[in-house]
């Protein structure tokens, strides 16, 4: 960030811890690429919602089912209609551009993917998914909110020079929302965006804002306008220097997936984007306008994936669509269906494993409201990203979902191991933070087998001032809280010992 | 730099085709009528519509405390801003030396309607079966420049507003019952909710309801019209609890059901209903054949219920008042509703027979309002940004460059009538982003020089010495960039900052120099202006 200062924050902290290992226990030679909980991959996840909630039963079509032809009198397709993929599913019928990506393996189809105990309201669904919690609570951060505020927690001091997340149109905000801040920047054109902002910037009051509600407000806007001036500098260079080798279809998803590619080519690191094509919502006149939908949405990803395949892109970039909800399993009386609950998820890229995970939903076994259950939950979904696809620690996703959820395995090339638990390469020490500190601080280190541990103190003279046995640690990251409330100002050695290896480093005390 | 670009290019480079098909229905108001339009629609193009949802405020700090109200210009400044577009200098000054009491029965007291936008307004529909397919193209064509004619005759009620509530009353209903023309289709339909806003904004919500649910626009909006007793469709079922009236996880999927059962039989053909707002039954043969007379069981009680039935019910639940009220708080104070408050306006408004007016002088005399806290803590709507600056430039109606304003509502995320979806707007911190923020600068700038960025100059210039004028003294620079800075600004403003606005104005000339008649103080007021408008104060009320 060129205009803000750089705090040397937890940040440039850990990355220098992850390059150093310690110390490495023996242990045999293993692909483990995971990263030490600190995002350093360059990898990019294009996301597209389907607004409105997707038909998941008429997008890959049961066709032999005949529970689906008899709640789909005027809706369903058979087998000749539909283009068949699978032994028991055909895509629909304007979904053509996706069946040679998925014959050439760079297409998962995740199926049932929704959440235990449905809401029906597009308002209140959108926000489980984006918010990641259960369906009887309500959060008020986004799962990628809160994951970026793991990474980056002092936002916006300590940013990256490139935006964190980038968001087309009216995709929704609560995404990228933490309890501090939003990671989000909106874009429709680089260019423009650009001139716009630059000329009509005036530079910001230093003058502190009342300690109001309103002088929370002033602050949001202040924050806004100048992280939107730096930030459009980072887009419009990318922008500048980004190309695209095909043409993409005249629509909206085209023009988001055309911008993304060429901020992509243009060497923008951001990783997540955030794209949306609306529509879904098809209560009435189902046969006219989801068809549309999925063709524009057919049309306008296959584009992409050329274009980033062309480009040597494509094994950087993994692109998901999620929706809110699936569909009624039976049609309504205006050639429509009502809201539903689960539905496929489709993964695209040589990134992917070009496979069907999960089966077709039961027909027959329905809930109350005559609604398909369950079979992966999105929260799976959204693990296997931050684990798989951007190799982050387990215990991140965890702390983002509360929950643990098993990853499912639809990344081809995951930078961690695939299974679970995954095992550390080496007892690594990692950086305390904060450091200077007063009165507390964090010291975290990694096992990789289970062993006992215990961390001593030493004063600056090398003399110990306590000891803490911890018992039978398992394999893992720990944390381990020091309290100086007791100690005076000054510099100490903390050495953590386990199964005869010993880690130290020095922290420093400031009263 | 950048390349420098034709804003033209924008213009129709990013208004792109339309992605909003979805909202045209299927057979509305024909299967054969409903597909030219779709086509036709399929050409138009597609506003940008801010996120669904937003930031989650600051939450309440407990030791801010409450002060109680200390009736002056600034106290008066605030209920102007909340209740007008914008205020004008004079209106601040001149409501600070009247009572509050008086000040707010002015902004409350009721309007005549203002003449329609055509005579249009209520036109049967067609014989569609009896038109060719030319003719039937060309109607749609006048129905679709007729619905902008009214979005433009709505906005332009809103520059030229009087110093009342009813403009900014009638776009919150609008809000709070969103509802797109681009589903409705008949302007009729369109003009005559907007109509009922107008008459029942600060009337009896249960009579509001009932005209806005049995209205022709709602009807076909929520697919009320299809409603029927073989083919139930609960779309309006659902979002007159959830959205309407309840709020979500007050009722279940059942009462959704049998709501929409209550709601079968009404029907519209765009301009009348069946419904009879005096018998409070719908009639004739589609009622007879389509409503579904069966018992219903609702929120706990059983009957054979019609629409009305189910009105009265959901008023009967204590909740209902509680949201409404819930949504009138965040709407004139702040995001965050505070339980106390919304509780005892729900008080007032259940023991009023739900009756609005009440409700909101109980709000604009209560000290809460007027806490110091709640100064410049909301973000301004797209609506407020244009129409409140028309307003305070006093630029007059046949000046207003009115399909230009629509045109850049197209960017910043608020063309009344086309609301995204039934849940309306977010609003708040949601209408500000990395594109919107830069526009609205771009948009005030470019007003105070006179100049379309989209091409060519408009065909007024702003008068910024009368402006000036309407100061307490314009020829004193000090006192000329405080008053302007109440006028635009919501809080007080920091020493600093009134460096920065003299400077802004003078360019380094002494005070003293400052003279409103020299031939250069258009220019100079028109620096400190475009100064102001883009500074992030600006964008608070």
């Amino acid at each position: 960030m060129k205009r803000r200062d750089f705090i040397k924050s937890s940040l440039a902290l850990s990355i220098l811890g992850t390059q150093i290992p310690l110390m490495a226990l023996g242990k045999t030679q293993q692909t483990i690429r995971r990263r030490t909980g600190t995002w350093d991959s360059d990898r990019i996840l294009v996301l597209i919602k389907m607004d409105g909630g997707n038909d998941g039963l008429n997008s890959v079509i049961p066709v032999y089912d005949s529970l689906y032809h008899q709640a789909r009198p005027t809706l369903a397709f058979d087998e000749n209609e539909a283009l068949m993929v699978t032994e028991d599913s055909g895509f629909h019928p304007q979904m053509a551009p996706f069946v040679p990506i998925f014959q050439n393996g760079e297409m998962g189809i995740i199926h049932g993917v929704g959440y235990p105990q449905s809401n029906l309201s597009h308002f209140r669904s959108s926000d489980i998914w984006v918010t990641g919690s259960p369906a009887n609570e309500i959060w008020s951060s986004g799962w990628l909110g809160r994951l970026f505020n793991n990474e980056y927690p002092n936002f916006p001091n300590g940013a990256p020079e490139h935006p964190i997340a980038i968001q087309f149109g009216s995709a929704n905000l609560l995404e990228f929302q933490s309890e501090q801040t939003n990671f989000a920047t909106m874009l429709f054109d680089p260019e423009i965006m650009y001139a716009i902002v630059n000329e009509n910037y005036v530079p910001g009051s230093n003058d502190p804002p009342p300690e109001t509600y309103g002088g929370d407000e002033l602050n949001f806007v202040r924050e806004l306008d100048l992280t939107t001036l730096e930030y459009s500098e980072e887009i419009y260079n990318a922008g500048q220097n980004g190309n695209l080798t095909v043409e993409y279809p005249n629509n909206n998803l085209g023009d988001q997936l055309a911008v993304t590619a060429k901020l992509i080519s243009g060497g923008l690191t951001t990783p997540v984007y955030r794209l949306h094509i609306r529509g879904f919502d098809n209560h009435a006149g189902q046969d006219n306008a989801h068809p549309q939908r999925l063709n524009q949405m057919s049309t306008a990803i296959s584009a992409f994936l050329q274009d980033l395949k062309n480009q040597g892109l494509d094994d950087r970039v993994l692109t998901v669509t999620t929706s809110e909800f699936g569909r009624r399993v039976e049609e309504n009386g205006s050639s429509g269906t009502d809201h539903g609950t689960s539905g496929p998820i489709f993964t695209f890229g040589s990134t992917t494993i070009g496979d069907v995970f999960g089966s077709q939903p039961s027909l027959s076994n329905l809930d109350n409201n005559g609604n398909l259950l369950a079979e992966h939950d999105f929260r799976q979904v959204y693990s296997t990203l931050i684990e798989d696809w951007f190799g982050l620690d387990p215990s991140i996703s965890q702390f983002v979902f509360q929950d643990t959820f098993d990853p499912i395995p639809f990344v081809s090339d995951p930078l961690s191991v695939t299974g679970s638990p995954a095992v550390p390469e080496a007892f690594a020490l990692f950086p305390a933070f904060p450091n200077p500190f007063n009165p507390a601080t964090n010291i975290r280190f990694e096992l990789p087998i289970a062993a006992k541990t215990s961390v001593r103190i030493f004063d600056i003279k090398g003399r110990e001032v306590r000891t803490h046995q911890l018992g039978k640690l398992n394999v893992g990251k720990h944390d381990f809280v020091l309290d100086g409330r007791d100690l005076s100002s000054g510099v100490y050695h903390i050495q953590v010992e386990t199964a005869g290896s010993v880690q130290s480093q020095r922290v420093t005390l400031l009263k | 730099m950048a390349k420098s670009i034709t804003r033209r290019d924008f213009l129709t480079k990013h208004r792109r085709k339309a992605d909003h098909i979805s909202l045209t229905k299927k057979d509305w108001p024909t299967a054969r009528v409903a597909k030219l339009y779709r086509k036709y629609m399929e050409d138009k193009p597609a506003p940008y519509y801010p996120p669904k949802k937003d930031y989650t405020p600051v939450p309440i700090t407990p030791s801010r405390k409450q002060a109680s109200v200390d009736w002056n210009d600034a106290a008066a400044a605030h209920l102007l801003r909340r209740t007008l577009f914008a205020p004008t200098f004079p209106e601040i000054i001149s409501t600070g030396l009247d009572s509050m009491e008086n000040t707010v029965d002015t902004i409350l007291a009721d309007q005549d309607q203002p003449d329609p936008p055509g005579d249009w307004i209520t036109e049967p529909p067609p014989q569609w079966d009896a038109m060719t397919e030319e003719e039937i193209m060309e109607l749609i064509e006048t129905y679709f420049q007729r619905q902008f004619e009214l979005i433009g005759w709505w906005m332009n009620r809103m520059a030229i507003q009087p110093m009342s509530i009813v403009e900014d009353m009638t776009l919150f209903w609008h809000e709070h019952f969103a509802t797109s023309f681009e589903g409705v289709f008949y302007p009729q339909a369109m003009y005559e909710q907007n109509a009922v806003f107008r008459e029942h904004c600060m009337g009896n919500f249960r009579e509001l309801l009932r005209r806005v649910s049995f209205g022709p626009a709602m009807m076909i909006w929520l697919n009320t019209n299809a409603n029927t007793v073989n083919h139930p469709n609960e779309n309006f079922g659902r979002e007159l609890l959830e959205l309407f009236t309840i709020g979500v996880d007050n009722y279940t999927q059942t009462d959704v059901e049998e709501a929409a059962r209550a709601f079968t039989g009404y029907g519209t053909n765009g301009v009348e209903t069946n419904y009879n707002y005096d018998q409070a039954t719908g009639f004739g043969n589609h009622w007879l054949s389509h409503h579904d007379f069966g018992q219903k069981t609702f929120l706990g009680q059983t009957g054979d219920f019609d629409g009305d039935d189910i009105i009265d019910i959901i008023l009967q639940q204590d909740q209902t008042a509680n949201f409404i009220c819930e949504k009138i708080y965040k709407w004139f104070v702040y995001e965050v509703p505070d339980d106390t408050i919304v509780d005892e306006m729900a008080t007032i408004f259940r023991d009023n027979n739900y009756e609005i007016m009440p409700v909101m002088e109980h709000l604009f005399t209560s000290d809460h309002f007027y806490d110091e806290n709640f100064r410049g803590c909301m973000i301004r709507n797209p609506l407020t940004v244009t129409q409140g600056v028309f307003r305070q430039l006093d630029i007059g109606e046949e000046n207003i460059p009115i399909n230009y304003l629509i045109d850049l509502q197209y960017f910043m995320g608020m063309i009344p009538n086309m609301p995204p979806d039934v849940n309306g707007w977010t609003g708040y911190r949601s209408w500000l982003n990395s594109i919107t923020l830069p526009m609205r600068k771009l948009f005030a700038s470019a007003l105070v020089d006179g100049i379309n960025p989209f091409g060519g100059n408009f065909d007024f210039e702003p008068d910024v010495i009368a402006l000036a004028q309407t100061l307490s003294d314009s020829n004193d620079a000090e006192a000329l960039v405080q008053d302007m800075a109440k006028l635009f600004f919501p809080l007080p403003i920091s020493d600093e900052l009134e460096e920065q606005l003299l400077d802004a104005l003078l360019e380094g000339a002494a005070v003293y120099d400052w003279d409103i008649n020299d031939p250069g103080a258009p220019l100079r007021l028109r620096n400190l202006i475009k100064y102001i408008l883009r500074k992030p104060e600006f964008q608070l009320i």
